[in-house]
């Protein structure tokens, strides 16, 4: 069981999650939300299920592809159809960074300024600097 | 001399030279291989995270940076020529560049990539672009013994901070993934599982060196999808499970050596036993001629140990292949033999069109 809060601008909502299918309700709900250029910020223990989350929101947005954990990786990339312009989700992982500056690596202003592209961040808490210059960021916290 | 006829006399010579060039993730490296009938041969061969990179950034050392990439391959490659080119021949050191293509980060993968591109062109030298994990299967190739015993088809459990996959070799440049993770990898339930009970990032190899003092049974920990009959693993339910069983102990309990020593003990244990009973299960299924294990995780003596015995036990006639000393991580060396396994074949990329593969699956 999971208390998940998604809090968006003034918005604030709260969700108990307990089965596989409670979460593909929650990932379709923030899916039908999300634009080019959105941010989820996913925040939550070791273990606390935001990989998890995230699984559901690619199946939630048409990718059937399987999603593994980006921490080594960092950051992978999924396609996403029948979205209208949002073609493409990326999924970062910021578990490893230790410095901001580390993120200029990944060219992420650039990527999600391509006009087709949002992104989910897990760990945001380690780049907290950058993900508040952001606009259009949803929070999601996961206890 | 059209680059198609200078492929063919450099092989017919009977010995080709191969330039490796890896930056799919945090490790910088250059390596050249000289590859003969009978023989491979490491002529060169740097890490970057190997050398005093303290003495020359002065300070602490970004992960992640594609700058420091740049700086360190320009160096790497600077160093790699200075040290094997021939003055009285004035020869290159090498007549192929192999690069890693993907997967990995495309900012990082560029950087390699365009300084392939560029000595490519610059040089008007052949260029491959390589599968960083067929690279990692290379790196039990590059093992002379393990050579002698190269009878396909090979069944490779490739396990790394990144990647846990089952992957049988039918025959060079030929493969079919039969198993992986479905969520985190082998070498990452390793660290952050260690994080979770206080160890630093890396926690892999800490774990291992703990676990020698304690009890592989003092802690019932889950092995996910150990009889599930896919060859897929899971290891996020393991950490989950790590972490509910450190929040419910005492701080007494907790701070205790031997607590520390039997949950790492449990801990390597599990994942073992799953890594284990997976791979001995896909090679029933597919009868490989070898089994082999490559990556960072490979490197993990319990882990070598217990499949060992296994094979033995159970996988008669089939001997397990492990890569080279020093080159279970991320290295050129292994970018640079599966390069020329690809060049032997008559294969090469257009340096004008070669780049970065994010996401390229085996």
């Amino acid at each position: 069981m999971r208390n998940v809060t998604l809090k968006h601008g003034k918005d604030c909502k709260r969700f108990r999650v307990s089965t596989e299918n409670d979460w593909g309700e929650l990932a379709e709900y923030v899916a039908g939300k999300l634009k080019p250029g959105s941010i989820v910020a996913i925040s939550g223990e070791l273990g606390a299920g935001k990989t998890t989350f995230v699984k559901a929101l690619v199946t939630a947005l048409g990718n059937r592809r399987s999603v593994v954990s980006p921490t080594f990786a960092l950051m992978r990339s999924y396609k996403i159809a029948k979205r209208g312009n949002l073609k493409r989700l990326l999924h970062l992982d910021a578990y490893r960074i230790e410095h901001e500056h580390e993120l200029l690596a990944l060219d992420l202003d650039e990527e999600l300024g391509d006009g087709h592209t949002a992104l989910v961040i897990e760990w945001p808490e380690n780049i907290s600097k950058w993900v508040k210059k952001q606009v259009g960021v949803t929070a999601v916290i996961i206890k | 001399m059209t680059v198609a006829r200078k492929r063919k006399s450099i092989v017919n010579r009977g010995s080709f030279r191969v330039l490796g060039i890896e930056t799919s993730c945090d490790e910088t490296s250059v390596a050249i291989l000289k590859i003969s009938k009978n023989s491979v041969e490491i002529l060169h061969h740097e890490i970057a995270s190997q050398i005093p990179v303290h003495e020359i950034y002065g300070g602490v050392v970004p992960e992640v940076a594609a700058r420091l990439h740049v700086k360190e391959t320009v160096e790497l490659l600077d160093r790699a020529m200075a040290t094997h080119y021939s003055l009285l021949t004035t020869h290159l050191p090498f007549d192929v560049i192999a690069v890693a293509q993907g997967p990995g980060l495309a900012t990082a993968l560029r950087v390699g990539i365009d300084a392939a591109r560029t000595l490519a062109f610059a040089l008007e030298k052949p260029i491959v672009g390589v599968n960083h994990l067929e690279g990692h299967l290379a790196s039990a190739w590059l093992v002379s013994e393990n050579r002698k015993h190269w009878k396909f088809p090979i069944l490779f459990l490739l396990v790394s901070g990144g990647h846990t996959e089952l992957v049988l070799m039918k025959d060079f440049c030929s493969y079919r993934v039969i198993g992986r993770t479905r969520d985190d990898a082998a070498g990452e339930a390793f660290d952050k599982t260690g994080k979770l009970i206080g160890l630093s990032y890396p926690a892999g190899p800490q774990i291992a060196k703990l676990a020698e003092n304690g009890n592989p049974r003092a802690f019932d920990i889950p092995r996910p999808m150990i009889n599930d009959p896919s060859f897929d693993f899971s290891f996020s339910g393991l950490k989950s499970a790590v972490r509910r069983l450190w929040e419910k102990m005492p701080q007494v309990v907790r701070a205790k050596k031997k607590t520390r020593v039997d949950l790492c003990a449990s801990i390597q244990e599990a994942i073992v036993d799953v890594l284990v009973a997976k791979t001995i299960a896909a090679a029933r299924k597919h009868r490989p001629q070898q089994l082999a294990i490559v990556g960072g995780v490979s490197a993990n003596h319990h882990l070598q140990e217990r499949l060992r015995q296994a094979v033995k036990k159970e996988l008669r006639g089939v001997s397990l292949l492990k890569a080279a000393r020093g080159l279970h991580t991320d290295n050129a060396a292994m970018i640079a033999a599966a390069g020329a396994w690809h060049f032997r074949r008559g294969e090469r990329h257009d340096w004008r069109k070669i780049d970065a593969q994010p996401e390229w699956d085996l």
